[in-house]
């Protein structure tokens, strides 16, 4: 039994660093935004097909046919 | 162009084909024979070519998966220019190092998940901009850019053209302030929860070992531990009771958190005090329990309540005036640049498009148009404007471009002024006395008597010792935690549904004011009308009417507008509209499949003929302008336009009326037209009131509010910056559909659904949330009672106490939980968004 001397303060200690590391992804915003992250993750990662366009919308002209 | 991409079919010829973009239905009148591709409005046209440009088309492939409900593009077609201003990136920007920036911007538009990625992929093709995040619920982007690459103009150009068009976010501040609060009461919750369940076990050990035998090394060891355990409980989480406790002493208010503090302080003092001794109860357990439990239900009552402000944020962070057109320089090559208001001065000439907003008081120097002031004063009727008239900010320009010259902007105008009031009566409004903090009064005064009495009888029994043990055991099992999560939890769950059925409660307090109504103030125009010229009577054919909205498809005029959203009972669907000639004040002319039809005033369709002339001399009894529809020289029917009733404000009138709820009208416009549709509500004339200025109203509302006709709240609904005011003074203010940026500053709750019935779904889910509130608030009284006798006669030890304290507080959650206070009936189409979203 005098095993948990060395138990209960090592359980402890796992806890404190979880409890840490759970006030860490509070602090730096991680639990802000619980809606967008399951919409996010659906989206399968593609390469924009095509050639790298124009990189101000404004400096080209209008190319919309009307 | 991969098949994969063309998702939508090409429309056939003949059938009615959808938006390449959007998906909706194509007017007839836009079908471009043999094009792929079709687009409802040109707004899609320009995105569509633009997502496809810049090899976005995944983009519609995920629309296709998301289900979600349509919307046609809009592009405001603006250069930002406005945003490159240092006053204008003040509110919204904070630098990152050296050489980035980041901008909150909000954007209009985002109605699907496939928005989020569309948005979220513009680093791809601009360069300078290092990341966008955007979050779906409030349609509020986070842009991170490096200055000397790009231009903030340039990122809101570019979000625009793809459809978003963005707003700077005003309340960034606000929401940060907000957010930090969140995210430290998480931490805290988390700390809390984390010992609680640690202590107990410690805990658990400690009571087997009460019955079963326990070495006295080994229940020192545990006993030590837990107070090691219990430390940052009382010393970290539980710090926010204590300081409103003691603030609200120092401001001579007991607060629901004294007692909760009061039992904190002294069962940890005497648990301490008894590990040091050695021998006595430990309450560590259920106190870290309890500070667990009340911070969990704080913290869902906040985040509810901030989803529901950062939406509010979001609807404000549209300023309703935002930006004017500079121009600068003489003559037709004068150029144009957007400016912030703040930058203009007296005397500098602005351009005001058709469809715009005009941005300024001032005069107009040159232009012929009309100007919708419906949001100013509450006419539903526009005003002709020429050359040398004066013109205000909030009005609307619907025809022809201006030239005004400044005479004041910003917080000079008049619109400025009516603002200012907004805030000073803002600041004015007394605070509620909270029912729990009622409560708290009544029951510390018991507490304290009761624990006085159980120390007096057992000290003369018992002895000293026992005495206080009992009064401890008193403290703890008598905390009124489950009063503390009663009226938190109820609220949230409330606030929750409310925000799913589109209605924003920004506070929580206009719900408890809402339990009895006494008189509902509703605005006309905009809110129990349209706010716009529709068709609201017609008579004839339904063909005919068919043929005069796909002619005057063709014109932007006022009446134009209106006949674009009736709705047929005809199936007809028109193949080809030709030749159309507009003849400007007396209507249009043109061929619609053949046949020749004519719309506008009598002489200009059929001069001799006499059909529906009652009809049209009726329509302008009940204050509608008649417009003619004739088919091949002959008078086909007659169409009555004018703002028209909402679809559901007669239901909803007479509903509030069924509950004994006084309802009048406050309105601006002319007290003829305001009579009438008061008669045609059902309301007594008296009711009916017209004319009123934004400072009548608001003494209106002042005046109900000062001297009451009855018990019950005064409630004033309304959706312009004229109401603003009252909107501030009432009880409960209720801005609808939206609402623009004053008003939403100004409302308690904010309605995003379309139309007046949420009113009556607000009153009833109020009423079911006071239903909630009592019977949480009745169980944890009678508990509380119960516990304290057990207390009082020392059968209340720890254990018991750690059992009967969770108990209660899983009655209340259960209770809070599975009753339906905002029903989602009625709210269908905002429901049924929401379920996608969940699905």
């Amino acid at each position: 039994m005098e095993t948990i001397f060395v138990l209960l303060p090592l359980a402890l200690l796992i806890a404190a660093i979880s409890v840490g590391f759970f006030i860490w992804a509070a602090r730096t915003g991680q639990f802000d935004d619980l809606e967008t992250p399951a919409v996010r993750i659906l989206f399968d990662d593609e390469e924009p097909r095509g050639a790298r366009p124009a990189l101000d919308p404004a400096a080209s002209p209008r190319r919309v046919q009307r | 162009m991969s098949p994969a991409v063309a998702h939508r079919q090409p429309a056939p010829a003949a059938a009615p084909a959808a938006c390449a973009h959007c998906g909706l239905a194509v007017p007839v009148s836009l079908v471009r024979q043999g094009d792929e591709h079709q687009f409802c409005c040109s707004g899609c046209r320009q995105v569509y070519t633009l997502v496809r440009e810049w090899g976005f088309d995944q983009y519609y492939r995920l629309v296709d998966q998301q289900a979600g409900t349509p919307e046609p593009a809009r592009v405001s077609g603006r250069s930002f220019d406005d945003f490159d201003d240092p006053l204008v990136q003040e509110a919204s920007t904070v630098p990152l190092g050296p050489d980035r920036r980041h901008t909150r911007l909000y954007l209009e538009g985002v109605h699907c998940a496939a928005c989020v990625w569309l948005v979220e992929k513009l680093p791809a093709v601009l360069a300078g901009v290092d990341e966008v995040r955007l979050n779906y619920g409030s349609a509020v982007a986070e842009v991170t850019w490096r200055p000397a690459h790009t231009r903030l103009s340039t990122i809101g150009r570019a979000l625009d053209r793809l459809g978003y068009t963005p707003h700077v976010h005003q309340a960034a501040r606000l929401q940060d302030a907000r957010r930090s609060e969140d995210r430290a009461g998480l931490a805290r919750l988390g700390v809390a929860a984390a010992c609680a369940m640690n202590l107990m076990f410690m805990s658990g050990a400690l009571y087997a070992g009460e019955y079963s035998g326990m070495a006295t090394n080994y229940e020192t060891f545990f006993r030590w531990f837990s107070l090691a355990v219990a430390v940052p409980v009382l010393t970290f989480s539980a710090k926010p009771f204590f300081q409103t406790a003691i603030a609200g002493l120092r401001a001579g208010i007991i607060h629901i958190d004294l007692p909760i503090a009061i039992a904190l302080a002294i069962a940890s003092i005497a648990s301490a005090w008894n590990v040091v001794a050695g021998h006595g109860p430990l309450w560590f357990d259920s106190l870290a329990m309890l500070t667990a439990a009340l911070l969990g239900a704080r913290q869902l009552q906040r985040s509810a309540q901030r989803a529901a402000l950062e939406r509010a944020d979001s609807l404000r962070g549209v300023a309703f005036l935002e930006f004017a057109r500079r121009l600068d320089g003489d003559g037709p090559d004068a150029g144009v640049i957007e400016v912030p208001l703040a930058a203009l001065a007296p005397g500098d000439r602005v351009e005001i498009r058709s469809g715009e907003l005009v941005p300024v008081d001032g005069v107009v120097l040159a232009g012929q148009s009309s100007l919708d002031n419906a949001v100013l004063t509450g006419e539903s009727v526009p005003l002709p404007v020429g050359e040398g008239d004066a013109v205000n900010a909030g009005a609307t320009n619907l025809g022809a471009r201006l030239v005004v010259r400044v005479d004041a902007a910003g917080v000079h105008t008049r619109v400025g002024a009516l603002l200012a009031i907004v805030q000073e009566a803002l600041s004015r409004r007394p605070a509620l006395l909270q029912t729990t903090d009622v409560l708290a009064r009544r029951f510390v005064k018991v507490l304290l008597v009761a624990a006085v009495a159980t120390l007096a009888i057992a000290w003369i029994q018992r002895g000293p010792e026992v005495a206080l043990t009992r009064v401890v055991a008193l403290l703890v099992v008598s905390c009124p935690c489950a009063l503390g999560l009663a009226v938190p939890l109820a609220m949230s769950v409330a606030l929750m549904r409310a925000a799913r059925a589109g209605i924003f409660v920004k506070n929580p307090d206009a719900l408890e004011r809402l339990r009895v109504v006494h008189t509902v103030l509703l605005d006309k125009t905009g809110t129990l009308t349209e706010g716009r010229a529709t068709v609201a009577r017609w008579l004839g054919d339904d063909t005919a009417l068919q043929f005069a909205r796909a002619l005057e498809a063709q014109s932007s005029h006022r009446v134009a507008r209106a006949f674009q959203s009736a709705s047929g009972r005809s199936l007809h669907v028109v193949r080809s509209v030709e030749g159309v000639v507009e003849a400007p004040g007396r209507g249009i002319i043109g061929r619609v499949d053949g046949h020749e039809v004519r719309v506008g005033t009598r002489e200009h369709v059929a001069a001799a003929d006499t059909a529906f002339a009652d009809d049209a001399a009726a329509m302008v009894t009940a204050g509608l302008s008649p417009v003619f529809v004739a088919v091949d020289g002959r008078t086909s029917g007659v169409a009555g336009i004018g703002d028209a009733l909402r679809a559901d404000s007669r239901a909803t009138v007479a509903a509030l009326v069924a509950r004994g709820i006084r309802v009048r009208i406050l309105s601006g416009d002319h007290p003829d037209v305001v009579t009438r549709t008061g008669a045609e509500l059902g309301l007594a004339a008296g009711d009916a009131l017209g004319g009123l200025t934004p400072e009548a109203k608001r003494d209106v509302v002042a005046d109900l509010v000062a001297h009451r006709e009855g018990p019950g709240a005064v409630v004033m609904v309304g959706d312009g910056v004229n109401d603003a005011a009252a909107l501030a003074l009432a009880d409960v203010g209720i801005a609808v559909h939206g609402g623009m940026g004053a008003t939403v500053v100004a409302a308690d709750i904010v309605l995003t659904r379309d139309g007046v019935r949420p009113l009556v779904d607000i009153l009833d889910g109020a009423r079911r949330l006071r239903g909630v509130m009592r019977r949480n608030i009745t169980f944890s009284l009678l508990y509380n009672v119960a516990a304290s006798s057990l207390a009082l006669a020392g059968l209340v030890g720890p254990l018991l106490a750690a059992v009967l304290m969770p108990v209660s507080s899983l009655t209340v959650v259960l209770s809070s939980a599975l009753t339906r206070t905002f029903a989602r009936s009625g709210a269908r189409a905002a429901a049924r968004a929401a379920v996608t979203v969940e699905a």
